[in-house]
């Protein structure tokens, strides 16, 4: 499990893929525009989104079965990297990752063809609602409080679910409930009677949503997957946007780090660049070990994603791994940034804060560090 | 005698090559000295030297023509992993990692027959005299000199923290020839046979109560100009310049692995693993190692394709040793009032050594360069952070 699995033709083609994420992003997505659209009604930006699909980004990751492109997560990596390190708003891990994944990783084809189709085509931003706690720290992908039960006039959807991304302006939502004993999961429009979205405000100015399913009528021909196929297959997007996630905070790390490091070369204090004193230096050090941790572990997740025979436990295993670092080292980064830039860095004017304010969300989405590691204690407990 | 001259290691595919190492290691090395806790002695591990000098693998990395296997890098790795992974004990070796490979690319070929094939027999057991009292970290500052007279050096100083002086018949030392250039720029580096008059090893006890390392003195020793390595001052150059890609073993998440193994025992023998608090701080340890492993794999890689590493390699060796040490702490902390007892304690049935895990923390963040002293390396070579 190694970078030589890759052979080089694809490696060209992700090295370039990354090359022309990177240009479009500086140009078409400048600092300024992720600094305009916070706290705005949706906190990203439709138009924008536009573009991702002309790109093909938003058919990216989705098979040709379903008129997307069928590439890896390694050429998602480089779009999703691109992106971050220009703290784009729009919802791309969570849409195009997570709740695509959880589509295409389940057997409803009538389902899969409209709606993969629509993402495709840029038209259709879901999301995945699944997380019933506010405050847990235990990674529990079994629904309890949401249940689809049976009533005189069909299936019934009930309860509510937190932590939505995106909060504002997402048309839909894959939704984890619990049938009989059983995880099901469902296709359920952001207009369909009884779904009310409660949009709360996020650190870094994008939104997430409390969404409440007052009795929503459900069809069958809305049930993605029910059972031991619809934990298989949500377990495994949601391995996949720990493991995207943690992209997008290593992007973030290297700004920060690269920003400190800028910083303390050129301010001077005492007649000297800070950055020429020894006890700075080595915190400075601390910063690239927590980086290079994570990119160390991140390829090895990334190689484990694309590889289509990886055993589910190991997979999930290093997915909390890597999120669990990408996480610790994202805050221990952010924090550490402001400290070595003093007052400056937190100021709202300066840069820093937004991608301060990124790892803050990123670091807290989807199970934070000691959330993941302690899924991880009870994999390997599991595995032994 | 050896069959090296006539096999090709490097042409068997890795997993042969490693069934093949494992085996012998599985059938010859003793199994009451595997994994041992401190540093073994040569009358310990003498035998086993031999054994590997008749097999002809007591010098995995040298070329075939000088006695080695002539192993590539992906094979010595390999080689290295298979000795780590049964807990293989280490020979008091500088003869075969540090001067033996000096010599190969430095050496002239007199010094080369003279000194190689002693080192292949064991007949030879060398040391290194590097640090001085005052000269640890700041080592190009070193002041035991040389001073030529006639075909002769003369040498006088002293060398301290010299790992198992008592125990070799021969150390390489760099000493400085001229003073009154540039520091780095006025040392040689010299060999120099312990029977010569006028060297005098002390051993030094450590706080585990063992002596592993200790003090050389030098009063007016004579050797021959034909000791002299490389040119007159080129010293700190050759000694820099043998920092290869060994470099990665510093950094091996092996000592971590099995310090993880050791807690992960006490932590049963204790009943720890009901308790939430004690669970969550080892599953940090765990994950720390488990990455460790993530970031040695890609310096073994690119050692592997070949590639020189760069001054890069140092965020290995902190992380490397600094996580040995904060799970050897963990070790004292979960074992409360009995933390500070010399030898075993018996938990439930099961002993467990609390202390020798500490005790071998404190060198890791200290030799090799210090972790304080990696810092500095990345901070300049790495980060472009000037002092």
């Amino acid at each position: 499990m190694n970078s030589d699995y890759l052979d080089t033709e694809r490696q060209d083609n992700m090295r370039m893929l990354a090359e022309s994420a990177q240009t479009f992003a500086i140009k078409v997505s400048p600092l300024t525009r992720a600094r305009g659209l916070r706290g705005s009604a949706s906190g990203f930006d439709r138009g924008f989104w536009g573009k991702l699909a002309e790109q093909g980004w938003t058919g990216l990751l989705i098979s040709e079965v379903f008129s997307g492109y069928g590439q890896g997560f390694g050429e998602m990596a480089a779009v999703v990297s691109a992106l971050a390190t220009q703290v784009a708003p729009e919802p791309v891990v969570p849409a195009l990752v997570f709740a695509s994944r959880v589509i295409e990783n389940t057997g409803n084809a009538d389902l899969q063809q409209q709606l993969l189709a629509s993402i495709v085509a840029g038209e259709l931003i879901p999301g995945v609602a699944w997380q019933e706690e506010l405050a847990g720290l235990q990674v529990n992908l079994m629904a309890n409080a949401v249940v689809a039960a049976p009533t005189n006039s069909g299936i019934q959807l009930t309860g509510e679910k937190h932590h939505v991304r995106p909060g504002a302006d997402c048309d839909g939502f894959v939704v984890t409930a619990k049938q009989g004993n059983d995880l099901s999961l469902w296709w359920v429009p952001a207009n369909a009677a009884g779904v009310k979205v409660k949009s709360v405000a996020l650190a870094d100015g994008t939104s997430e949503a409390s969404v409440h399913f007052n009795g929503v009528m459900l069809d069958e021909s809305q049930r993605l997957a029910q059972g031991e196929a619809a934990m298989a297959a949500f377990t495994r997007a949601y391995d996949e946007a720990l493991v995207m996630t943690s992209v997008e905070l290593l992007a973030l790390q290297k700004v920060m780090l690269n920003m400190t490091l800028e910083y303390l070369r050129t301010r001077v204090q005492f007649g000297k660049p800070i950055g020429s004193f020894q006890a700075l230096q080595h915190r400075a050090v601390d910063l690239l070990i927590q980086q290079e941790l994570t990119s160390s572990v991140l390829s090895q997740a990334l190689v484990m994603l694309d590889d289509g025979d990886s055993n589910v436990l190991e997979r999930s295993a290093m997915a909390s791994r890597i999120k669990a670092r990408a996480s610790d080292a994202g805050l221990l980064l952010a924090r550490e940034s402001i400290q070595l830039h003093g007052a400056i860095g937190f100021t709202d004017e300066y840069d820093l804060g937004l991608y301060v304010q990124r790892a803050l969300v990123l670091s807290a989405w989807l199970g934070n560090a000691l959330a993941q590691r302690r899924r991880y204690a009870q994999i390997a407990n599991l595995s032994i | 005698m050896s069959t090296n001259q006539t096999t090709d290691w490097n042409a068997l595919d890795t997993d042969t090559f490693r069934q093949t190492v494992r085996a012998f290691f599985e059938q010859n090395y003793p199994a009451e000295m595997r994994y041992p806790k401190t540093r073994l002695r040569w009358a310990e591990i003498k035998d086993w030297y031999m054994t590997l000098s008749k097999k002809g693998w007591v010098a995995p990395s040298w070329p075939q023509v000088h006695g080695g296997m002539g192993l590539s890098p992906e094979k010595l790795i390999v080689f290295i992993e298979e000795q780590e992974r049964w807990g293989v004990g280490r020979a008091p070796d500088m003869g075969i990692t540090m001067i033996g490979p000096l010599l190969i690319q430095y050496g002239s070929e007199e010094q080369q027959q003279k000194y190689l094939p002693k080192i292949i027999q064991g007949e030879n057991i060398w040391c290194q005299g590097y640090s001085e009292p005052n000269a640890g970290s700041d080592l190009a500052s070193l002041r035991t000199d040389a001073v030529e007279d006639g075909d002769d050096f003369i040498i006088n100083g002293q060398k301290t923290w010299t790992t198992l002086a008592q125990d070799a018949t021969h150390i390489f030392l760099l000493a400085r020839t001229d003073k009154t250039v540039k520091k780095q720029e006025g040392i040689s580096f010299l060999l120099a046979d312990f029977t010569t008059p006028g060297i005098t090893v002390r051993p030094i006890r450590n706080i585990a109560g063992h002596e592993e390392f200790c003090e050389v003195f030098f009063e007016n020793v004579r050797v021959p100009k034909a000791n002299l390595v490389g040119g007159l001052n080129q010293g700190w150059g050759i000694a820099k310049a043998l920092l290869g890609f060994e470099r990665i073993f510093l950094g091996s998440p092996k000592q971590s692995q099995y310090a993880l193994s050791r807690v992960e025992e006490a932590a049963h023998a204790l009943g720890l693993f009901g308790d939430q608090g004690f669970v969550d701080r080892y599953t940090q340890l765990q994950l720390d190692v488990a990455d460790l492993s993530a970031l040695y794999v890609r310096f073994v890689e690119q050692v592997k394709r070949g590639e020189k590493l760069g001054p890069d390699v140092s965020m290995l060796k902190v992380w490397a040793a600094e996580t040995f040490s904060r799970l050897a702490n963990l070790l004292v902390e979960i074992t409360g009032g009995s933390g500070a007892v010399a030898g075993d304690i018996e938990v439930n049935g099961k002993k467990i050594d609390v202390l020798t895990s500490f005790y071998n923390a404190r060198p890791a963040t200290i030799y090799g360069g210090s972790s304080e002293i990696q810092r500095n390396i990345l901070a300049a070579s790495v980060l472009q952070l000037r002092s």
